[in-house]
């Protein structure tokens, strides 16, 4: 585990935003991790953007702010416009392109196309399942840093409907970042 | 010992329930709702009392009713229900009356901007009401985990001055998460370091005795000791009188009971590399000084002589952390500059004193950079072409 | 109803309060009288009633009065705290709070419908020498229409809780009260009779009694500080409930009683929380 690990997640309001952090978080406590997490809210929630900041670490976490995210989960343009450019060379921008149409090409980061609404379509014929084929993804690209069980677990806890479908959609998205 | 992710709210909530709160009055304002929230929703599991009032001033007087009949109480908002509770907040100290107020910071003037982080309220901390002739005390602590404690400890230091105690967050720490533990016995509180103490009540007949003495009991209602209490100024027995002596006496207690104690709070600070007589000293309180901490990290490892000061009592004031000459620098979550002035007093004369402001927003760890180095090279700090060093 | 060196003063009034410094010929004292004596009646001591005091001086007069347990509130407030303290207190004491008609029909308005609203076991004793007297005379929410006070030079003439067939009563019913009375001091036996009841009510109790300020009062509106003059204006204005007729500014008596018709505060709120810790819900 790094000694600071920073993942935001940006998008509108009831894509789950909130929800992700929270899941990614808990598994962290889990493994006896420290956590912090803000989420935006207030008249940020209408209009503009919905944000979770996670910070993870082994250690006491200072500042609760990602101002360089390891991660960067973009669920809409603007999230995708308002963060892009914080994400240091040595990070990852994770986007749908169902809502995340424009990809800047210049940026230095690895860019990874998450295509969760589309999968979640076509798998379970809804949308609310895309949020747990993004957390797939994440276990994916933590792995070595978090523990794929422990965020399935924190997954399942936290939604306590459809537990067969979201096992399933984690695994979509765990799988689609092979 | 358990451990959840969890907001600010929920560490506050449990925190005053390990202390013996059981009566909690409030009215929703955001960013304090969620507390509220969660007080309706344990206080009865735990056979307390949660209220909701008809605006924040009833809400502290319901809170100042129920201790008044023994019970441990407690009230939250932000800024302008703070501003509410002038009004009890002074009959509060000046009847003695042990409560615990938490005030969840936004941006202001006024209703501002609800959802954002603001530092407006360190001076009405220290002057909550009018009329001036007391002290007060409040703890700022800097995260969910820290909050937890500092209620409990808001509690207990509410009943051996017998006064109200503000815990001044903002909203970062009420609404952000953490990975926050939770003692589970009375065991794992000790072992937390959560001090708790009893409510009693005073007998009389001196019910407001001109003295410094801490742990006199407040007066209760019902407890049959004919017990008097009164907005007036009080004679010892509690009846109401308009004579300057009297008042001189009433107002003794109220100011040297605290600042003749401070040995009960003054541990309450953190610094960071301040052994090596840094140049520049970073003063800050509350969820900007996570920011300062990261930053002063940087800063060293660049071979920056920064060191970190931060309060977590505010009043009264550590005049004592401000004896060194040296730089310091004022990081707030406002732009008139608070805390900046109240340095400049402490400090010895021939130190320097700045002032770095934002609000909504914590200060970036590349600002905070910036401005430590300019000050090391004895340059103006400037930022968003405000000239900062007007304050 | 002689009210100086009566044995309820040594039962339950403290010495050192009593006689009070109010105005000679003030009217407040005959109110006060009229309290102890119910509370008497009912066979209640000082530890059976919690005293509560608003400002003014209907609040300052009678702070510290009685040899139980007593606080007083700052302007308006007296309400709140006695909302909370209900809470805290066991259900056998009882909280009376003798306040002037500024505190309960103005700046504690407010937070007097939200006791009514709720239903707090409480007996509010409004003494109301028709506006702000303490502060030297200025007019209030029940001041009769027409009269000079030093902020009314011209005559009151602002709409106010008891003109134009308004009465302040009819918002405390609205609001919940269940037991309201109205005497002016001078109503003797009667206005003890209907405080009793008030005392009786495990509710929100709230007794209207209008009394005489022949000080700032008097001496503006009628140009005499003679206690005579003033008393004889009151008693000419109030007539039993019933028997108004065109002067008629207070209508006496029982007002509305709906004694124990509705779930008492406290004990609403204590089942409610036991419920909730025994079983989870409600």
């Amino acid at each position: 585990m790094k000694d600071r690990l920073e993942i935001v997640a940006s998008g509108f309001g009831g894509q789950g935003v909130v929800r992700l952090g929270q899941v990614l978080g808990e598994a962290a406590v889990k493994e006896g991790l420290r956590v912090t997490m803000l989420k935006s809210h207030g008249t940020e929630m209408r209009g503009g953007y919905v944000r979770s900041q996670v910070v993870l670490s082994p250690k006491t976490i200072d500042s609760p702010m990602c101002e360089n995210p390891d991660f960067f989960v973009a669920l809409s343009s603007a999230a995708y416009n308002r963060f892009k450019d914080t994400v240091p060379q040595e990070g990852l921008i994770l986007f749908d392109p169902a809502f995340v149409e424009e990809i800047d090409a210049k940026l230095p980061c690895a860019q990874r196309e998450l295509p969760a609404k589309q999968l979640a379509l076509d798998n379970f014929g809804r949308v609310i399942f895309s949020n747990s084929i993004a957390l797939g993804a994440m276990a994916r690209l933590l792995e070595g840093q978090l523990k794929k069980e422990g965020i399935l677990e924190s997954l399942l806890e936290i939604i306590p409907k459809f537990h067969q479908e979201n096992r399933d959609a984690f695994e979509i998205g765990y799988n689609y970042m092979n | 010992m358990k451990r959840f992710l969890e907001t600010g709210n929920f560490a506050i909530t449990e925190g005053a329930i390990l202390a013996g709160c059981r009566f909690f009055c409030g009215y929703p304002i955001t960013p304090a709702t969620e507390l509220a929230e969660a007080m309706s929703k344990r206080l009865p599991q735990e056979g307390g009392v949660y209220l909701q009032a008809e605006d924040e001033c009833a809400a502290m007087h319901l809170c100042i009713g129920a201790s008044l009949g023994g019970m441990k109480s407690m009230t939250a908002t932000s800024g302008p229900g703070f501003i509410l509770y002038a009004d009890p907040y002074g009959w509060a100290l000046g009847c003695e009356m042990p409560l615990v107020v938490v005030n969840s910071g936004r941006v202001g003037p006024v209703s501002g901007i609800t959802g954002a982080p603001g530092q407006g309220e360190f001076y009405l901390t220290r002057y909550p009401t009018q009329g001036g002739n007391f002290e007060c005390i409040t703890l700022a602590p800097n995260s969910a985990q820290e909050a937890m404690a500092m209620v409990v400890e808001a509690f207990y230091l509410s009943e051996r001055f017998r006064m109200p105690i503000t815990v001044l967050v903002d909203q970062l720490i009420t609404d952000g998460f953490e990975d926050i533990t939770v003692p589970e016995s009375e065991e794992e509180m000790r072992q937390m370091g959560f001090k708790t103490w009893p409510r009693a009540f005073c007998a009389g007949p001196d019910f407001y005795p001109f003295t410094d003495d801490l742990d006199i009991p407040p007066v209760q209602m019902g407890s049959g000791a004919g017990g008097m209490c009164s907005d007036w100024t009080p004679t010892v027995e509690g009846y109401d009188i308009e004579e300057v002596d009297a008042h001189h006496k009433h107002a003794y207690r109220l100011i040297y009971k605290v600042r003749n104690h401070r040995d009960m709070f003054n541990h309450l600070y953190e610094k960071k590399f301040m052994d090596d007589d840094p140049e520049l000293v970073v003063v800050s309180y509350g969820t900007p000084s996570r920011v300062v901490n990261t930053a002063v990290d940087q800063a060293r490892a660049r071979g920056l002589k920064v060191g970190a000061l931060r309060l977590i009592n505010l009043w009264p004031f550590p005049d004592e952390h401000f004896a060194r000459k040296a730089k310091y620098l004022a990081v707030e979550l406002n732009w008139d500059g608070q805390l900046v002035r109240e340095v400049q007093r402490a400090a010895t004369k021939d130190a320097e004193v700045h002032f770095l402001g934002s609000c909504g927003d914590l200060p970036t760890i590349p600002d905070l950079l910036e401005n430590f180095e300019k000050l090391l090279k004895n340059q103006p700090l400037t930022r968003k072409g405000w000239e900062l060093e007007a304050w | 109803m002689q009210y100086s060196s009566s044995a309820l003063i040594q039962k339950y009034l403290r010495s050192r309060k009593i006689p009070s410094t109010a105005c000679s010929g003030c009217g407040l004292g005959i109110n006060h009288k009229v309290v102890v004596q119910a509370v008497d009646e009912l066979g209640l001591g000082p530890a059976d009633i919690i005293w509560g005091t608003s400002i003014g001086c209907a609040g300052r007069q009678t702070f510290g009065t009685w040899q139980g347990d007593g606080f007083a509130g700052t302007h308006g407030r007296v309400y709140a705290i006695a909302r909370g303290l209900r809470i805290a207190l066991p259900p056998e004491k009882k909280i009376i709070c003798t306040v002037g008609d500024g505190d309960a029909f103005g700046i504690g308005l407010l937070h007097l419908i939200h006791c009514a609203r709720s239903n707090v076991d409480m007996t509010i004793i409004v003494n109301d020498n028709l506006g702000y007297q303490s502060t030297g005379g200025q007019f209030g929410f029940t001041t009769p229409q027409g009269v000079k006070t030093d902020s009314s030079p011209y005559g009151m003439f602002e709409h106010n809780l008891m003109s134009e067939g308004m009465d302040v009563m009819h918002i405390l019913k609205g609001a919940g009260a269940t037991f309201l009375a109205r005497h002016v001091a001078m109503d003797g036996p009667r206005a003890v009779e209907s405080v009793k009841k008030a005392i009786l009510n495990r509710g929100f109790s709230l007794v209207h009694m209008p009394y005489p300020c022949p000080t700032n009062f008097a001496s503006r509106e009628l140009g005499s500080r003679n206690q005579v003059n003033i008393y004889r204006w009151i008693k000419q204005r109030a007539k039993p409930l019933g028997q108004e007729d065109a002067n008629t500014v207070w209508a006496t008596g029982v007002w509305y009683d709906a004694t124990d018709s509705r779930p008492e505060f406290s004990e609403h709120i204590w089942a409610s929380v036991g419920k909730i810790r025994r079983t989870g819900a409600l």
